[in-house]
């Protein structure tokens, strides 16, 4: 065990060690909020001219492009990043990264290029995936690397408050270009800018990383001959590793991630799509509840030097598992008052053949649901109605809202249009009737309900900032120096891109299933549940471990 | 560090004001956009459509 040193002033060499690191994750960040804010112009430039099945095709690739290539990258780049060394690596992924983006501005539309052109586009997210997989792993080892003993938590935490940055710098690129050119020029041709625009970043982040010198802890290792010559043989192919890796999963970053997307991304879709809140205003009260929230990334990294990387993070784990239901029900009362009283006044049923009710699951989003059964529970859990499910064979499903009922319609049918048409028009009519508002009531900003719901949702981001803030330094910290960047990467993009990046549509498919707004809550409870129970249990305090003691 | 919080505030203020003056934008990432449950609505619409 290391002794500690006595904190000193973080130096000029190590403050352009954070970031060059951090710049990295910036541009990740800014691509991720980019193609989001784009996805129906990309769709409508690259994919709406294709046919079904070649359509879902591509939707499968951009799927896989996320949740099996960043993994994969991972492998790559960390068994790289402790070969040839951490500077080297990290300049190959941020140049793949970054041409992955900046190259979409020049890509031609299906409209010119026919098929060539969604088949680039896919190409690049690949690379986009790959490179991005071994981003995060660098950043967190190189930034330790530098950090000095005690101080760790402190250093990498910085990593973690680029996911804001990036997000304010998106929009503001976004919505400066989309403002200056006006809706129809930015859709047509100008929505190519802000991926121009990314060549300026690319260019500093390419700049700033050659003037890096290797990790000091790789070189001295490096020059012995003492680095890995089977970095992923030695992660998970020796149990006493893999063991630690399994741990590091379980017990950290399925956790982490869960509470980080139910913090940050489920909290939107639920005040958007549940409660009804217009877009404009739920944005605004996600930008400032992450701005408030920010900050405290730093503070528990720096406090996880203190007392320890665990507590902090078990209590962020144990925090959202007891708490989330209370507060997002209170989102309710203060985002949608009204819907909080009608839900309390006025139950909705479906009555229906379960039969023909199908698990509402669309992870890849290519399914497809068309029997009356999932439509009705699909219309009602969008509108965030609570219903109960009554089953009756050979029933066709039929809502029923105090004492009218609605028959549902079958997507397959001839005429499922007008019948889609009719039935929401029927639905809506009777739920308005028994008090379900079509939107919330506007909540003007600095209003007592405002207010309240940026406090609900700054706290929500707190918990973020105490699973995220220490668990750089602490994966790090797993690990020793000659497998650490290829064992850190792989449970972090596992855990944040499986176990997070699922929870939108696992969460829905519960509501659906449960007719409960809050019941999709208990994906991210039992995942930060079992965290807890397999962090306390399995997994060490690491903020003391002399992380060169075996080197 | 009064530097990055100054400069960090005054990002944030331009990209609030921005988001307040730009209208409706997705805010839900990528992922999200790939594969959101609010798919789930938009795949139940027939192929025919």
């Amino acid at each position: 065990m290391a002794t500690a040193v006595a904190p000193r002033p973080m130096s000029e060499g190590e403050r352009m060690v954070i970031f060059a690191s951090s710049l990295g994750t910036i541009f990740e960040w800014y691509d991720f909020y980019l193609f989001g804010v784009m996805s129906a112009i990309i769709a409508a430039n690259f994919f709406s001219a294709l046919d079904e099945s070649t359509r879902n095709i591509f939707v499968l690739l951009a799927f896989a492009a996320g949740f099996a290539v960043r993994p994969f990258g991972a492998l790559v780049f960390g068994r790289l990043g402790d070969m040839i060394g951490r500077k080297y690596t990290f300049l190959i992924t941020i140049l793949i990264m970054g041409l992955s983006t900046f190259l979409v501005a020049f890509l031609p539309t299906y409209k010119t290029a026919g098929i060539i052109a969604p088949i680039a586009l896919i190409a690049l997210r690949m690379f986009q995936g790959l490179a991005l997989g071994g981003e995060y792993g660098g950043a967190a080892t190189y930034v330790a690397e530098h950090a000095p003993h005690g101080r760790r938590g402190f250093y990498t935490s910085w990593i973690q408050t680029t996911a804001t940055v990036g997000l304010m710098l998106a929009l503001m690129v976004i919505l400066g270009t989309r403002t200056y050119f006006g809706e129809k020029e930015f859709a047509e041709w100008a929505w190519r800018i802000p991926y121009a625009m990314s060549g300026i970043l690319l260019a500093i982040s390419v700049w700033i990383r050659l003037k890096l010198n290797e990790s000091p802890a790789f070189a001295k290792m490096k020059s012995e001959g003492k680095t890995s010559k089977a970095p992923l043989a030695e992660s998970f192919g020796q149990w006493k590793n893999a063991k630690v890796v399994i741990f590091a999963l379980f017990g950290l970053t399925a956790g982490q991630a869960v509470v980080w997307y139910g913090g940050q991304f489920y909290t939107l879709f639920f005040i958007q799509t549940f409660l009804r809140i217009d877009g404009p205003t739920a944005n605004i009260l996600i930008a400032v509840s992450l701005i408030l929230g920010t900050p405290f990334f730093v503070l528990f990294g720096a406090w996880s030097d203190k007392i320890g990387r665990k507590p902090i993070i078990m209590a962020g784990c144990l925090l959202a598992v007891l708490t989330y239901f209370p507060l997002f029900n209170a989102l309710t009362t203060y985002g949608n008052p009204k819907l909080q009283a009608a839900i309390q006044k006025s139950p909705v049923t479906v009555v229906s053949d379960a039969a023909s009710c199908n698990l509402i699951l669309n992870l890849t989003g290519t399914a497809k649901f068309t029997t009356p059964c999932d439509l009705a529970r699909v219309y009602l859990s969008n509108s965030g109605v609570n219903y109960d499910s009554v089953a009756e064979a050979g029933k066709v499903a039929t809502v029923k809202v105090g004492d009218k009922a609605i028959a549902s319609y079958d997507a397959t049918a001839a005429n499922a249009k007008d019948e889609k048409a009719r039935f929401e028009k029927e639905v809506r009519g009777a739920l308005n009737d028994a008090g379900y508002p079509a939107k919330a009531d506007p909540i003007p900003i600095g209003s007592s309900n405002w207010l309240m719901l940026v406090l609900i949702l700054t706290i929500l981001v707190i918990y973020v900032t105490m699973v995220y803030g220490p668990v750089a330094a602490m994966l790090v910290e797993l690990f020793p120096t000659r497998i650490r960047y290829t064992s850190m990467s792989l449970p972090y993009h596992i855990g944040n891109g499986w176990f997070g990046g699922f929870l939108p549509a696992i969460s829905f498919s519960i509501v659906a299933a449960q007719g409960n707004i809050y019941s999709g809550l208990w994906y991210p409870i039992i995942i930060a549940g079992m965290t807890f129970v397999v962090g306390m249990l399995f997994v060490k305090e690491t903020k003391d471990i002399d992380i060169y003691a075996n080197d | 560090m009064w530097k990055i919080a100054v400069g960090f505030l005054i990002f944030a203020g331009i990209a609030l004001y921005m988001l307040s003056k730009g209208g409706d934008v997705d805010m839900s990432g990528n992922e999200h956009a790939e594969h959101a449950p609010a798919a789930a609505a938009p795949a139940s619409v027939p192929a025919s459509k």
